[in-house]
């Protein structure tokens, strides 16, 4: 479990409707251009194909996609590229940059109507069988290293931690807060 | 316990051989970033193991308004003409298309874990995985591996994917099952030595009779058909043989080769024509380089000669009929009993899809259901879904096809309307397959360097377009194949379909605009007996209306039966041309700037992104690739030696002496065997007395031949790894003269 990189972090739409995607193709279009701190390079639309990507935003650290896997939408944040630190650092860099990609999304100009992200449910999903293989052992690992942070992400608040044990599901953990929080409010508490 | 490696987990469960090919590529891969390959040969190695280069890797992007300059990673760069160690894609080899549900769980896993959560089929069944990290590849190949999958020569100059029908085996029209014969070429042909010095790639297809699609045999570098014919009142089974078909920007239909090719003979022949496109095939002009020019030079008469000789002189080899004692094992069974379909009323969704992607097999009570994927491709989850419902339906028999889909084979009749409704819940049950829905694309400027247009774009919105008319389509244009590939190179095998296209550009008023060039009249059937001529360029977004006049046209203009290829004949090119002009106008950018972006893209179209492709691989010779494999082997030495493994660090770096030594003999003696004794005399011979090489590093192997390699201390292994990568450096020195005398 240490030696987990591959970490992704989805946040779930209030309103699925809000976000189509080409919209997202236009945005993650921009944001290739716009980006400094990271090499983004191509936008991939496969709103032909359900139960997955919509629109892929490809790096070379990481993969931001409009994703619509088990008919939630949501923005999934994929690290592929390894994190300095320790599991701990490396979770709180994947949250954080999931987090940020959000708000990027909320405070685009380009949608007229806006769109918000649930900051009470969310998906850390270790894609890495190798390091992190769906067990309870992982998972009880995983767990350790993750609510410290999620302690922090909700602010001492009560949350809820579960974890999908399906044949050939990656080790997953989906975390529901009891209190709402916007992304804005989760990037704060994380940055305290 | 975790390994901390899928080396260490997967030991013992990937074939030996091709685990030390990926553990080679792996150790390539450090040279590389090491700067210790050149990074043509790297190119070449990385192609060879099925790893390309994707759109992008120049460091350049189009934003929409400007070229821009991608921030990528200081890094050595994976080949010419790229900039940065950009993601790319991988190639996976499925041969004749065959899966099990095992190698569907792997594959599904690593598109999770390497690549986005696609799976894309291609047309020429093989799987491919997009934006893989090039570290990550010898972990995805061993994990590959390990259910019997292979990526090797999946690309470069090499034989690729070998594809049969998806058929074979439970079609009606087919004389026997090509499914073991197509398995045993490719076994044979992988990696084979005959095989590692073309000029260009090398395709071969099966087909189980001559009349359908099936294998596409006429397109073929080298074609198979069944044939069967009576000797001495007995049915003996064989191959109607073609050469040299190809598409590409030059199509060229293939030539007959053999009427009735013994079954005993195919292999021994396919290494004769290896051979002979080896020898005599062009290797600096990369676009003269694939086998049809040779033949089409030569003649098909002195090509045959040539290749009957070649046959005579061949060293015998006892893989050539071994797989016929056991062509049975290839035979499938089905998982349930076959029971008829009730005849309880189904709802009307049912009722299209079996129309349309069921095909009744000849073993009664049994189909075969097509899974239609748009644009060719499925999701990971869904792949896993998919797993779940073929473990409830049949076995090991699936198979994925040249039309970008998935079959299901050996499915009981009775399970049709459960599998329709575990097939739906998976988003997996789209109607429509071979029909005009069906498109066929290659992934056009989504990821290829070579893209002009957007191939996927206009395909899904075709799709989406034909979809919506569904059952209402007339049944003179359901059956029509439509076909795109993003530039002329026919990835999407556009001359093949009733109606193709291919991408190309115009400039109006200084503005690029993306066109679709028109090719109409190609013959799927008869395993693509014709080609498709091109009638004119049309802007991208006026495709669709192209689709739609021509359908129209030819439901109202069409002779009783007439098929599309004889009313497009009739018609001539100049009445089609007419058809379509006023759909070849495009308006003025500020008029309407919608015509200036391609299908699929928000961004103002551009050409200026494009790359330089690695279809044709880099043309390295196979002695170029085998010193440099000889020069791993020093450095692998080395890391032995570091390890304190002294027998081993002495027996490699022998080992690379004797490989570029006989990597030097093969050039004047071809079939020189693989055994260190009969090397050193040849190379002593050849070489060294006719002073070809340098006497002091020649000695060096002829010492270290005597000496042996046992019970070296750690000085003198030392001194033979010196001495070792002295002698590669002969080596190369030797071969640069060679070429240069022969040039």
């Amino acid at each position: 479990m240490e030696n987990l990189q591959r970490i992704n972090v989805k946040l779930y739409l209030q309103d699925p409707s809000s976000l189509s995607g080409e919209a997202a193709f236009r945005i993650f279009n921009a944001w290739i251009a716009e980006s400094s701190e990271e090499v983004l390079v191509d936008v991939a639309d496969y709103s032909h194909v359900g139960h997955g990507p919509i629109t892929l935003l490809i790096g070379h650290e990481a993969n931001y996609s409009l994703d619509s896997d088990e008919g939630e939408l949501g923005l999934l944040y994929a690290r592929k590229q390894p994190q300095e630190g320790d599991l701990s650092n490396r979770l709180v860099g994947a949250i954080n940059a999931a987090l940020s990609a959000c708000r990027r999304l909320e405070t685009a100009p380009e949608l007229e109507h806006g769109v918000s992200f649930l900051g009470n449910h969310l998906k850390i999903t270790a894609n890495d069988r190798l390091h992190a293989p769906n067990t309870e052992e992982s998972a009880f690992a995983l767990r350790a290293a993750l609510n410290p942070i999620l302690d922090k992400l909700f602010a001492g608040g009560q949350y809820a931690v579960d974890r999908d044990e399906t044949d050939g599901e990656r080790l997953n953990l989906r975390v529901r807060s009891e209190s709402d929080f916007t992304t804005e409010m989760l990037l704060t508490n994380l940055a305290d | 316990m975790n390994s901390t490696t899928w080396k260490e987990t997967l030991t013992g469960q990937i074939d030996g051989d091709m685990s030390e090919e990926i553990d080679i590529f792996e150790t390539q891969i450090h040279l590389r970033k090491q700067g210790k390959i050149e990074e043509k040969l790297f190119a070449e190695t990385r192609l060879r193991r099925g790893a390309y280069g994707q759109r992008y890797d120049n460091g350049q992007r189009y934003d929409g308004s400007k070229n821009q300059q991608l921030r990528f990673p200081d890094v050595p760069t994976k080949g010419p003409d790229t900039a940065w160690d950009a993601p790319g894609m991988m190639r996976i080899k499925i041969p004749f298309g065959g899966l099990s549900t095992e190698q569907m769980v792997v594959l599904a896993d690593l598109a999770e874990e390497y690549s986005d959560e696609i799976l894309h089929i291609t047309t020429r069944q093989d799987i491919q995985l997009h934006y893989v990290h090039i570290d990550d590849t010898p972990d995805l190949m061993r994990r590959l591996g390990a259910v019997g999958i292979t990526t090797r020569e999946a690309c470069g100059n090499s034989v690729r994917n070998i594809t049969a029908c998806p058929l074979s085996g439970v079609c009606h029209t087919e004389l026997f099952d090509v499914t073991p014969y197509a398995q045993a070429t490719m076994r044979f042909l992988l990696g084979h030595e005959d095989c590692q010095d073309f000029g260009r790639k090398f395709k071969i297809a099966f087909s189980g009779c001559r009349h359908e699609a099936c294998g596409l045999a006429n397109m073929h570098d080298m074609g198979a058909v069944a044939a069967v014919r009576e000797i001495d009142g007995k049915q003996v089974r064989g191959f109607e043989l073609y050469v040299g078909g190809g598409l590409g920007a030059v199509p060229h239909q293939a030539q007959l080769f053999s009427e009735f090719l013994p079954e005993e003979e195919l292999l021994p022949t396919s290494q004769a024509i290896a051979r002979v496109f080896a020898r005599l095939g062009e290797k600096r002009n990369r676009n003269r380089a694939r086998i049809k020019f040779l033949i089409a030079k030569l003649g098909i008469e002195e090509f045959c000669r040539l290749v009957e000789e070649e046959r005579k002189i061949l060293p015998e080899d006892p893989r050539w009929t071994e797989y016929l004692q056991d062509l049975h094992a290839y035979d499938e069974t089905a998982l349930k009993d076959a029971q008829p379909l009730n005849g309880a009323a189904q709802d009307s969704d049912f009722t299209e899809w079996k129309r349309t992607n069921v095909y009744a097999q000849r073993q009664a009570g049994y189909s075969v259901a097509t899974i239609a994927l748009p644009l060719g491709d499925l999701t990971s989850r869904q792949t896993r879904k998919l797993v779940s419902i073929c473990e409830r339906y049949v076995k090991d028999t699936v198979r994925t096809t040249v039309e970008q889909n998935i079959v299901l084979r050996w499915v009981s009749d009775a399970d049709l309307p459960a599998l329709f409704a575990d097939l739906k819940s998976a988003g997996l049950a789209h109607s429509g397959a071979g029909t005009m829905v069906d498109i066929t694309s290659c992934p056009g400027t989504d990821t290829c360097k070579l893209g002009i247009a957007s191939s996927r774009g206009l395909a899904a919105e075709l799709r989406k377009r034909i979809a919506t008319k569904g059952v209402e389509l007339d049944e003179a244009i359901e059956g029509l194949r439509i076909k795109i590939s993003g530039c002329f190179n026919s990835c999407g095998q556009h001359h093949a379909a009733d109606i193709g296209f291919y991408g190309n550009s115009r400039k109006i008023n200084g503005i690029t605009v993306p066109h679709f060039q028109v090719v109409l009249g190609g013959q799927w059937r008869e395993n693509a007996g014709s080609f498709g001529l091109a009638m004119g360029a049309v802007p991208s977004k006026n495709i669709p209306d192209v689709v739609e006049r021509l359908s129209q046209r030819f439901i109202e203009e069409r002779q009783k039966d007439e098929s599309f290829q004889d009313y497009i004949q009739r018609m001539g090119k100049r009445d089609i041309k007419a058809m379509l002009d006023d759909l070849t106008v495009v308006p003025a950018f500020e008029e309407n700037s919608w015509y200036y972006q391609d299908w699929g893209d928000t961004r103002t179209f551009t050409m200026d992104d494009l790359g330089v492709g690695e279809c044709a691989g880099e043309v390295v010779s196979a002695t170029v690739m085998e010193i440099a494999a000889a020069e791993r082997e020093v450095f692998e030495a080395q890391v032995h030696l570091e390890d304190s493994d002294i027998d081993s660090a002495v027996s490699v770096a022998y080992r690379a002496i004797v490989r570029s030594a006989r990597a030097l003999v093969r050039e004047q003696f071809y079939d020189v065997a693989d055994n260190a004794d009969v090397v050193v005399g040849e190379f002593r011979t050849r070489f060294f007395e006719k002073e070809l090489f340098s006497p002091q590093f020649a000695n060096y192997f002829f010492t270290a031949h005597q000496e042996g390699t046992l019970g070296l201390d750690a000085s003198s292994a030392h001194r033979r790894i010196e001495e070792a990568q002295l002698f590669v450096e002969g080596a190369y020195i030797c071969y640069d003269k060679i070429a240069a005398e022969l040039a």
